[in-house]
């Protein structure tokens, strides 16, 4: 009951993590600006002005598989509910494991397009901001998640 | 033929709120000899244009689906008609403009600016379209177009002479114009205003003109089409891994009741004469793979 709950938590937190990543624009960061994904934060005149980001091909790569990391997540979070009541006992959360797996497989492609191939937006003077690293984080978690699930075997009492 | 005496007909009540009933009239068809065909009753309470009435309704039978009262859809819908009316003329006034947001165009090609409007009175005849540019980082505007009386006068001493050409058809309210050979000095902001007396009052609409070298790929473009194609994936494969299972399994099904049916004709062909040595591992073949399904459905 208590590994059911606290892998039930570590599932939404993954999600929770995955959302902030992929919907925060704060994956490069400087003193007065905070840009990328989908646009950029300027702070001007004390100000917060929002333009557009320049979308280079693969700019459009890292959010598109950093949208597919939260869907296959969210997706993974449902199979996993469905899975406890229909599953047999003693069986394998196998579907659940494979789309936590593809989860995790999208968030690390974003990440590391990202880490190779910044955009240009993104060669000034800065730093990675906390998006950047909830990525990895989340990458990091949702690994976790899928081992466990492709490990763990439903109770057969 | 007419009505011969009172409608006959059959209540089917589903829940409070649809009720079908069946129409059961004399009609001079060949099928009318036949009993009526009484199929279950949800298939009648579908949408008539989903069912062909060749094969499924004779014709003597027909659905007729009625809302239990008509008197307060009509007194709904009369007053729903009220209200409208009532709101619109305080918006008949208003002409409502619509160009594109921006266009991007390659250098030295010609790009078409659409502007088109709405308006509640029919278009008149002194309709006119004017459009005027305003260069990227100047706060004056200049006008390069003009359609009024019927007739289409262009730039012939600005940035745009020669250039302009008018593409639009006014008498269904299209005033889009098309600028050729463009040049980076062309960025810009061009606004299209329309009116239609006595219809006046409008805002303006403009569109934003980008000049690239080389076009870059809409924002979101590879994004949508990389989202696109990996779900469609996913869904293949879980319909394509249903798909066998359900194959499989019928497959397997239909084995073991060949399987079932000879072993029926060898039990009975065992009454009647010696077995032949055969039989046994036959019907050894069955069982197991009887046995076999059972366990597979047990595994699922």
């Amino acid at each position: 009951m208590w590994t059911l709950a606290g892998v039930v938590v570590l599932h939404v937190t993954s999600i929770v993590l995955l959302l902030l990543a992929a919907v925060q624009n704060a994956w490069w960061v400087t003193d007065t600006v905070s840009t990328d994904l989908w646009g950029r934060w300027e702070w001007k005149d004390s100000n917060w002005n929002y333009t557009s980001v320049i979308n280079p091909e693969d700019l459009q790569a890292v959010q598109a598989t950093s949208v597919l990391a939260c869907v296959f997540a969210v997706l993974s979070l449902f199979v996993f509910v469905a899975q406890l009541f229909t599953l047999p006992k003693g069986q394998r959360f196998t579907f659940t494991g494979i789309l936590q797996l593809i989860a995790c497989l999208c968030v690390m492609i974003a990440a590391s397009v990202y880490t190779a191939k910044p955009p240009p937006s993104s060669q000034e003077e800065g730093r990675y901001g906390h998006s950047y690293v909830l990525a990895w984080i989340s990458f990091v978690l949702t690994f976790i998640l899928a081992v466990t699930y492709l490990i763990l075997r439903k109770k057969s009492e | 033929m007419g009505r011969a005496g009172p409608l006959r007909g059959v209540w089917l009540g589903i829940n409070r709120r649809t009720v079908g009933f069946l129409l059961l009239s004399p009609v001079r068809s060949p099928l009318s000899r036949r009993p009526p065909l009484l199929r279950s009753p949800l298939a009648f309470l579908s949408p008539p244009s989903t069912r062909s009435s060749a094969g499924l309704f004779p014709d003597r039978l027909r659905p007729l689906g009625a809302p239990q009262k008509p008197d307060t859809m009509l007194t709904f819908l009369a007053l729903a008609s009220v209200v409208l009316l009532g709101i619109v003329p305080e918006q008949t006034q208003a002409i409502v403009i619509y160009t594109g947001w921006e266009r991007h165009a390659l250098l030295g090609s010609d790009v078409r600016l659409s502007c088109s409007f709405f308006s509640w009175r029919w278009t008149s005849e002194d309709v006119t379209f004017s459009w005027t540019y305003r260069p990227d980082g100047s706060r004056d505007s200049i006008s390069i177009f003009h359609y009024t009386g019927g007739m289409a006068y262009v730039d012939n001493k600005g940035p745009f002479r020669d250039r302009v050409e008018f593409v639009g058809n006014p008498g269904r309210r299209d005033g889009s114009i098309l600028i050729k050979n463009l040049d980076y000095a062309d960025n810009g902001t061009f606004t299209c205003d329309a009116k239609n007396p006595p219809d006046i009052v409008g805002r303006p609409s403009s569109v934003r003109l980008l000049v690239f070298e080389k076009v870059p790929i809409q924002a979101g473009v590879i994004t949508g089409a990389i989202i696109g194609v990996v779900l469609g994936l996913l869904v293949l494969i879980v319909v394509i891994y249903y798909l066998m299972r359900f194959l499989v399994a019928r497959r397997v099904f239909s084995l073991s009741v060949s399987k079932h049916g000879k072993k029926k004709k060898e039990g009975s062909q065992q009454r009647q004469g010696p077995a032949p040595p055969a039989d046994p591992s036959k019907v050894k073949a069955a069982s197991s793979e009887k046995k076999k399904q059972e366990s597979r459905k047990d595994k699922k």
